[in-house]
């Protein structure tokens, strides 16, 4: 039995088997996760917008111990990532981090943000640090600009900018 | 050895909802890409993940492995009994499975998957090693022997 305390580091392995059938093996789990995931966030996504994903996140900041906060205003939701408890334990892994491993989350959060027709924009700091900014938009004018700030954050690393437009 | 000297011991909060993303893990690559796939992942974290049990046993300690089981199924309040022999022998009596009961509750019954995962691991890490874990499944858990070869 893996004990759940060990889960993340198992899922790591999984991350790297994926990774070694190609990137559309790797599309087809995240499409799979995000479909999953539609059940649980996309009606409350759909009906309250921004202010379903406040309350969405603010109740897994509390299950899953994250450190982490948020802020809500009229055009955008953004949800800070000071200390990723996924990543931080896959860190802490003899096995090494599989280097897509943060791609996970915009894997499945992309897809329920169009499918809820709001605009996102990843920024994931880095692959090896437990921290990232999401920001959702109601107006794609919105997220564009807020795209090209982020994009100017890595000039050298674009895998660390993921958006749905 | 104590819990402290495990080259992983968790604290905090125990998420046992994480027995259900490990069986979905397990079931997509199975429906995926098959068996060998399995096995594959499972292989690596028995041997690159639990680097340090793997590597104790290979040299005849099984002292990490043993505390591991007796800490996280303390962790995970589970109904075992583990008794340990000065040889570095022990049995491992699991009356209701950590993981079985989760994933009971989560209404997924595929105990062959499950318990795969198990026989598996334990053979990357006996493999090579002066250790077997021989597995006699009991109605809701398993007695796990782990002896000399």
């Amino acid at each position: 039995m893996i004990p759940s305390d060990h889960f993340v580091k198992f899922y790591s392995e999984v991350f790297k088997y994926l990774q070694k059938q190609g990137p559309e093996a790797i599309k087809e789990y995240y499409d799979t996760i995000a479909e999953h995931q539609k059940t649980h966030c996309l009606k409350q996504f759909e009906e309250k917008s921004l202010a379903g994903m406040k309350e969405y996140w603010d109740r897994i900041i509390i299950e899953e111990n994250c450190d982490a906060d948020a802020l809500l205003t009229d055009k955008s939701y953004t949800f800070y990532m000071h200390g990723c408890p996924s990543l931080g334990k896959v860190l802490d892994n003899d096995a090494g981090v599989c280097d897509i491993y943060c791609d996970h989350c915009p894997g499945w959060v992309l897809p329920v943000m169009s499918a809820s027709n709001h605009y996102c924009v990843y920024d994931l700091i880095g692959k090896d640090i437990p921290r990232c900014i999401l920001k959702a938009f109601k107006n794609r004018c919105d997220a564009e600009v807020y795209l090209e700030k982020v994009k100017k954050r890595h000039p050298e690393h674009p895998e660390l900018v993921k958006c749905n437009f | 050895m104590k819990p402290e000297e495990m080259r992983y011991c968790s604290t905090g909060e125990v998420h046992l909802d994480f027995h259900g993303s490990t069986y979905v893990g397990l079931k997509y690559l199975l429906d995926h890409f098959g068996m060998e796939a399995v096995d594959e992942v499972l292989s690596s974290t028995a041997e690159k993940v639990y680097k340090s049990i793997y590597e104790r046993l290979q040299r005849g300690d099984s002292s990490e492995l043993i505390c591991h089981w007796r800490y996280y199924l303390e962790r995970e309040k589970c109904d075992f009994t583990l008794t340990e022999n000065p040889d570095g022998t022990a049995v491992l009596e699991l009356r209701e499975c950590p993981a079985l009961r989760q994933l009971a509750k989560e209404n997924i019954n595929d105990r062959p998957l499950i318990c795969h995962a198990t026989d598996k691991m334990n053979q990357v890490w006996c493999a090579n090693s002066p250790f077997e874990i021989v597995v006699e499944h009991l109605e809701k858990g398993c007695r796990q022997t782990l002896r000399r070869k």
